[in-house]
Order: C-alpha cells, then structure tokens, then sequence
C-alpha cells in the first residue's frame, strides 16, 4: 500500500515538475530582453531584486542589467562598468569583456546558470537583440569581518589571526602560509538550501590519498538542507554519530592549519564558518594547545601533563568522592576522616544528592554564564561562585569539602584547549557519578572500562582515535603525551600513513654549522 | 538494538544496586580501637572505641562495653547499644588485657582474619593491667585511637620498639620455630600511655616479657634494618654518650649441627648524639665503638638465653635452621633450642658524632 502511494506521488511531482519546465521553455522562447523572462518569477517575488534599463550612446542599443542589490557592489557597477557601456562602441555581447575594466566577465548561453551566478553576486547583463547569450559580470559586495585575534584559542605568544566567515579570506590566510602549488585546494558545494561552499586542503605528495579520498567521499555524500557552520559538518561525517568525542578537531587558528597539513593531515574549510576542521585525529590531540609549540618543549611537555592530570582529575575526583563516602570509609586516610565527617555532620542528604546538586549547579551557572551577555555574565559569576557557594554550606545542604572539590573540578573541566572536549569531559562526569552511587569504586572502575572500551574502538576518518596509546607506536609518543624538541621530530605521524614520511633530514639537522663554511 | 541494550544495560544495573552494601561515612559508627579483658567465669568484656568528631573539629572518644562468652557474641551486644551501625573497616588498634592475653589470644584475633574490611596492619598490644582503663582515657588531640596507633608507629620507625602488627602477629604465630610478640602499653597518668616492654608470647599465650631498656636489643636481632637509641657509658672513662642507630643489618650463620650453633652478625652504622664530656678524640670514638660492640655481644648474648630458658623463640632459630636442614623435626627442635648455642658478633661504626670538635 504504502510504496504503492508512493509512486504516485513521485508520479504527480514529476508531472508537476514536466510542467514547469515546459512553462519555462515557453518563456524563454517568447524571450525578449525588456520583458519578463520566465527565470524572473520568483525573484520579482523579493524586494531586492532589480533590473535596470539603459541605451548606449554611440550605437543606440539598449541594455540591461539584473542583479540582487543585497549582494553586489552597486559602486563597481557605477564606475567600472556603467560608464564604458554607455559611452563606448557596444554592440554585440562580446564586447563587454573588452570594453569594461573588471576581470571576471563571462558570457553564457545557459539559464541554468542564471540563479546560481545571481547569488554569487554576479550582475546579469542583457542586450538588445542577443537573446539567447548574456554577459555575468563580477560585482561582489564583500561583507567581511576583519581578521581578529583568536578568541577560543587564544595564545600569548604566536600569530594573532583567526578566521573569518569568508572562505577566501581564510584560504588566503592558509595559502599565504603554505605558498607552494602541492598545496590543493578542492571545492565542494553541500546543503540544498545553504549552497555552502566545503574546501579540502591537502598536500600533494604528502597527505594520504586514502584520507582524501574519505573525507571527499563523505563530503559529497551529505544529505542536508542548510549548512550554516563547520560544526554541522563534524556531526554528519562523523564515524561515530552517537559518541560524544568529537572525532575531527576544530581550530580558528590559520597558523594551527598550515602547520596539520605540513604534518600530513586534511583540512577542511566551510564558506560562512571560522572554524576549519583537521582530521584524522587523535584524543592526546585534543590537549594539545597549539601554544605548545611556540613553548620549550620542557615547558610544554609539563602543561600537557597537567592538562591531562587535570582531566583525571576532573572526570574521577567527584564519582571518588561520592564512592568514598558511600561505600569506602576504610580507605579515607584516618587524619581526613574527621574533617570529611565534621564537614558531612549537619548535611541531611546523601553524598550523591549532595553532589549532584553542587554538579547541577556548576552546569547551571555554565550556561546561564554562557547565554548571558559578557557584562551580565560576569555577575553571575559571582552570585554563583560566590553567593550561592557559601550560602550553600551555611546553609547545610553541602560539606564545603564537596563544594572545593566541585569547584576545583569544574575549573580543571576548563582548562582543555579545545573547546569542544571540554563539554565532553563535562558530560562524563555524570555517568561516573551514577556508577559510583551504585557500587562505588568498582562502579567507577566499570564505567572507565566502558569508557576505554568505546575510545579503542571509535576512528578518526578511518584512523584509531586513541593511538599513539593504543594501538602503541612508540615514535609518535614524540608529540602526544610530552612534546620532544624540534630537532627529534623529523617523522610525521605514523598512524596518518603519509605518502612521505620524513619531514627533514635528521642528519642535516643534526650537522653543526660553522660560522666558517 | 542499541536503545534495547541500553535500557537493558540501566535495568540491570538498577537492579543490582542493592547487592553492594551502604556505609555512609557519616551515618555509621567507625570503631578504631578495641580492646578485650578477661572477666569472671572465664566471660570476655569487649570495649569498642569510637571517635566522636566534634563540630569545632575536636575528637571526643566514646566506648562502648559489653560482656559476652565469645568475640561473636561481643559485636552482637554492642551493636545493641549502639543507634547507628558499628562497622570495623578503619580498625588502628587491638588491645589485649594481660590477663586475657596470658589466657590466649588467637580466638579474638580470629575474628579480625575473617573481616575483609580489617586492615593486615592493624596494631595489637598488650594493655597492662586492664584494657578498658587504657581506652577509656584522654590521649592527645586527634582521638585515642590515633593516638596510640600513632604512638607505637613513632617508637616503631625511629625508636627502640621492633615491628609488630597482625599480619606478622599471624605470620609469627602460624610460622612454626618463630614466636610472635607484641608491645606492652601501660597508663601511667591520666593522658599519658608508655610503652613499657614487649610481651612474648608461646603459641597465643603470652608467657615472658622483656622490659623496655632491653628492647633495643631485642630489635636488632628480629628486624633487619632498624632504627633506635640507646645510652652508653663509657667504663674506664666514666662519660657517657647517646647512640642514635641509624641503620642495623643482622645476619644469621649455621655453624654447626649436631648440637646446633647459631652465629649471628649484627653491624650498626650510628650517630653518636649526645656526649658528656668535652672532646670526642679517634681514639674516643674506637673506644665508644668497641663499648658498644661488648654492651651488644653482652645484652644479646643474655637475652637469647633468657629466651631459651622461657622456651620461647621470637627470634625464629628454629625457623632458621630449618630452612637449612633437610628433615627437620620440630619435635626434637623443643629439647635442642635450649641446648642452642648462640655467639652474637657485633662489629659497630660510628660515622658522625656531631659538628662540635
């Protein structure tokens, strides 16, 4: 019943959509440039469409130009193409690209051309008595944001540009850094109704075809209306759709990008986001801040350790907490145990609803923190950590031990370079947090296994998500977990299985140069 | 499939939340120390320490008595008066009254074997005169228990008093040719506990002690690497000087069989701390040395024949010689002990006798 209906359906829309078209050819064939043309319907419809009429001087023929006010540079039109048309020999539709200033002139005989170019900010330019050909000329109005200083992934030392909403901009910042004709850059258009524009950035010789491969395919295989920004792009070519590890990691740093594809890594950028994404890669990477690099790698290795300590820390410290309290008062060491039991002496709920209750409040906090404007935000920053903290205690619904230990755990959640791991660390606290109510430490000790189990088997455009820890490749612990000096990293990443390997000599590096030679 | 999984995976860990039992942490009664007296009619009095954390931080004590037949029976009594649920997991200290401990001890540290939640580092000793009088007291700051499980961890690592605690208790009593020992507290005033020697004992039943002045001794023949001090006086010279033994090392030989003939080799490496007269010459410091190395020779020398004569082996000879004998019959060992022959050679250095020359 139900495919019957279907076909039907499909049946009726095709007819419909047969009808149109012989609708649209009858108009194209009664074409004259003044009068309406079938392609025009829907776009008499809005307000900022305009078509305008003008006579040449010399040879008296009359023109016409249709464009979207909203999207061109009327000014372009006014000085670079107006004026030669209107006082110089124009008389076929070829003359234009002779006749006006402006590179991108294109003359075409296809109207199916017509809607895509308009929105490009391209003006249609008309002639009378060609009315088969018609001229597009470039007039673009460029709405772009300047290039700010990194906001998410701010460093103090290293470049200062981000990225913009403007594809071009942004490729133009990546090729400025990477000037060599290896580095390609491939354009995809995705999105029914966004019509976003997808770049992928790889080197030649260098990144893995297969990687490529994978992330063209998928990109040319997404189904979806409006793309509004890269995130969207993350969630639809995700291997795993249902983890909540993001498995491509986002950078609005150009510098970040020119230095992962150098590494052999693919870039990929969406026309409207200044955010790129960088795949394959790997859950270490996540802790990386790119301001490692610009560090000693001593100094470097040190943060990173803290970084993931710190993320141990937030994750566990809590469900331990609560674990502790619930079903393990043997192991509190004996000089903890009266201030943990002074602390918990007036508290009437038990150490998982007291806990929660402080967690809840932390998100809360978050995402009032969050939505509010930055000025607003910054009260509640205070009437939280501050008002409700100690009123809390006082009032005796937490042990201020609790309150320290939340606090402290939700600063350590913030101090992961990106972003997006960080909500993801948030997140996981709560599943620890329900297991360590249920059976304590060997809940907790459950849920980490679950936690392992999923992080093995989750992959990065095909690539392990967890190595270089598993599956175990000593070399590349050179940038993982600890960051070696510059000198000991002249081999990419083996689990990107780069076409070249090596990124220098090691020899020539090592030589020792004389002033002398 | 996934969700099913899912809800699946939640139903069943709901349901097996019940099978791990709750002990919240305020909600319970910690016992950290207990102690156990012998009473008329053979019936055993079972006091139960637990800390009373105040709101201003300061920890009270409160005790619990009871008296039963058995150890079994003692819980079940105590936990009868008590309004929250005493669980044993933080247990520091064991107290045995001497009575109780002359009459054997094994059946109540029995119980502490079969508790999973008991520590193996649990301190046992022996209360001189009643166990109850030294818990019922008021010692330090953090809680009687704390108290004494940290005042014979004190004497432990850096003084004079050898390592016990009840899994070498146990390991000593199941050892056959080893006797164990365990500390004597005494209450000498109101706040203040001592340790007063170390009480041997024969089997579970304590038969001997050696008094504190002579536990120095005693604990360089059991533990091999030790800490301690000890006060030596010099004889032609009539000063005196205070040894600090920084590390020790004892080495058993089997020289002979047939009767048996123990060498033990004792080194010390110690610091002398505190000197009465004025210079400490070379020549001093060998004479202090060789002093030393006769005082130990001598004091060991007694000891082990004090042992032989009370029939008790906390040294473990027995256990020795058996790891060096093939056929070894404990049987016969209970005649040859006493027949042992043991020659103690001590060979002492000291390495540092303080800034002023």
């Amino acid at each position: 019943m139900k495919q019957l209906f279907k076909k039907k359906m499909m049946k009726e829309l095709e007819k419909e959509a047969a009808k149109q078209d012989t609708q649209g050819n009858t108009g194209q064939e009664q074409d004259n440039y003044l009068n309406d043309h079938g392609w025009e319907i829907l776009f008499k419809k809005s307000h900022d469409f305009k078509k305008t009429f003008y006579v040449n001087q010399k040879t008296g023929k009359k023109f016409c130009f249709s464009f979207i006010t909203t999207l061109i540079d009327e000014s372009i039109l006014q000085n670079n193409a107006l004026p030669y048309l209107l006082e110089r020999d124009f008389k076929y539709i070829e003359d234009v690209k002779k006749l006006i200033p402006i590179a991108d002139v294109q003359i075409s005989e296809r109207n199916e051309d017509i809607e895509k170019k308009l929105f490009n900010g391209y003006v249609l330019l008309t002639l009378e008595g060609e009315e088969k050909c018609f001229a597009f000329i470039a007039a673009q109005k460029e709405i772009v944001r300047n290039v700010a200083q990194p906001e998410v992934e701010f460093s103090v030392i290293g470049p200062k540009e981000s990225f913009v909403e403007s594809m071009d901009q942004n490729l133009n910042l990546i090729r400025k850094r990477v000037p060599v004709k290896e580095l390609i850059i491939e354009n995809y258009t995705v999105g029914t109704l966004s019509h976003s524009g997808v770049a992928i950035l790889y080197i030649d010789g260098i990144t893995n075809t297969d990687n490529v491969d994978t992330v063209r395919q998928r990109i040319k295989e997404i189904e979806f209306d409006e793309i509004t920004d890269s995130s969207y792009i993350v969630q639809l070519i995700s291997d795993n759709e249902n983890s909540p590890f993001p498995q491509l990691l986002d950078t609005e740093r150009p510098d970040r990008v020119a230095a992962i594809l150098a590494e052999g890594k693919v870039a990929i950028l969406v026309d409207g986001s200044p955010h790129a994404l960088i795949g394959p890669t790997t859950l270490v990477e996540f802790f990386g801040s790119f301001e490692d690099y610009f560090l000693n790698y001593l100094l470097s290795s040190f943060f990173r350790l803290v970084r993931l300590f710190a993320v141990a820390f937030s994750i566990l410290i809590t469900p331990i907490y609560v674990a502790a309290l619930s079903y393990h008062y043997e192991l509190i060491p004996k000089d903890l145990l009266s201030t943990l039991i002074t602390s918990r002496r007036e508290i009437p709920l038990p150490p998982i609803l007291e806990a929660l209750f402080l967690e809840l409040t932390i998100e809360l906090l978050r995402e009032a923190g969050a939505r509010l404007p930055t000025k607003v935000g910054q009260t509640i920053g205070i009437v939280g950590g501050i008002v409700i903290g100690t009123a809390s205690v006082e009032a005796g619904l937490t042990s201020n031990v609790l309150l320290i230990i939340v606090a402290l755990a939700a600063l350590a959640s913030f101090t992961t370079p990106v972003y997006r791991m960080g909500n993801t660390i948030r997140l996981l606290r709560f599943p620890f947090l329900f297991f360590a109510e249920l059976w304590g430490l060997l809940g907790i000790v459950i849920s980490f296994s679950f936690l392992l189990t999923h992080l093995i088997r989750l992959t990065s455009l095909g690539r392990p998500f967890l190595e270089p820890l598993y599956p175990p490749r000593i070399t590349d612990f050179k940038d993982a977990i600890i960051r070696l000096p510059f000198k000991k990293q002249s081999l990419r990443p083996q689990y990107l299985r780069t076409e070249n390997p090596v990124r220098f000599s090691k020899e020539k590096a090592k030589e020792k140069k004389d002033i002398d030679e | 499939m996934i969700a099913k999984k899912f809800i699946l995976f939640i139903v069943v860990s709901l349901l097996m939340a019940g099978c791990v039992e709750k002990e919240i942490i305020d909600d319970v009664n910690i016992e950290m120390g207990l102690g156990y007296d012998l009473k008329e009619d053979d019936k055993i009095e079972g006091t139960v320490m637990i800390p009373v954390f105040n709101p201003d931080k300061r920890i009270g004590n409160f005790t619990f008595s009871a008296t039963a037949t058995s150890a079994r029976d003692l819980l079940q009594e105590i936990q009868r008066k008590s309004a929250q649920p005493v669980v044993t997991g933080s247990l520091e200290i064991a107290l045995f009254g001497e009575e109780m401990a002359k009459k054997g001890v094994i059946e109540l540290i029995d119980s502490f074997e079969r508790d999973a939640s008991i520590g193996a580092r649990v301190y046992l000793a022996v209360g001189e005169g009643n166990a109850k009088d030294i818990l019922s007291g008021t010692y330090g700051n953090r809680g009687n228990a704390i108290h004494l499980s940290d005042l014979i961890k004190q004497n432990t690592d850096k003084r004079n008093l050898p390592k016990t605690n009840l899994h070498l208790f146990l390991f000593d009593h199941y050892q056959k040719g080893k006797d164990p020992y365990m500390p004597i507290l005494k209450k000498l005033e109101a706040e203040i506990i001592d340790i007063v020697g170390v009480a041997l004992f024969k089997g579970d039943k304590m038969v001997h002690t050696i008094p504190a002045d002579k536990m120095f001794f005693f604990k360089l023949l059991t533990d091999k690497f030790s800490q301690g001090s000890f006060k030596i006086k010099v004889r032609e010279e009539e000063e005196q000087a205070a040894i600090r033994d920084l590390d020790s090392k004892n080495k058993f030989k089997l020289t002979k069989r047939d009767p048996y003939s123990i060498t033990v080799e004792i080194k010390i490496e110690g610091i002398i701390r505190e000197y009465t007269g004025q210079m400490l010459t070379p020549a001093m410091i060998k004479k202090i040395e060789k002093e030393l190395e006769n005082t130990v020779n001598e004091e060991c020398s007694t000891l082990i024949a004090d042992f032989q004569g009370h029939g008790v082996d906390p040294i473990g000879f027995g256990h020795f010689i058996k790891s060096k004998t093939r056929g070894f019959d404990f049987k016969k060992w209970e005649d040859d002990y006493k027949n042992l022959t043991v020659h103690v050679k001590t060979d002492a250095k000291i390495t540092e006798v303080g800034i002023v020359e």
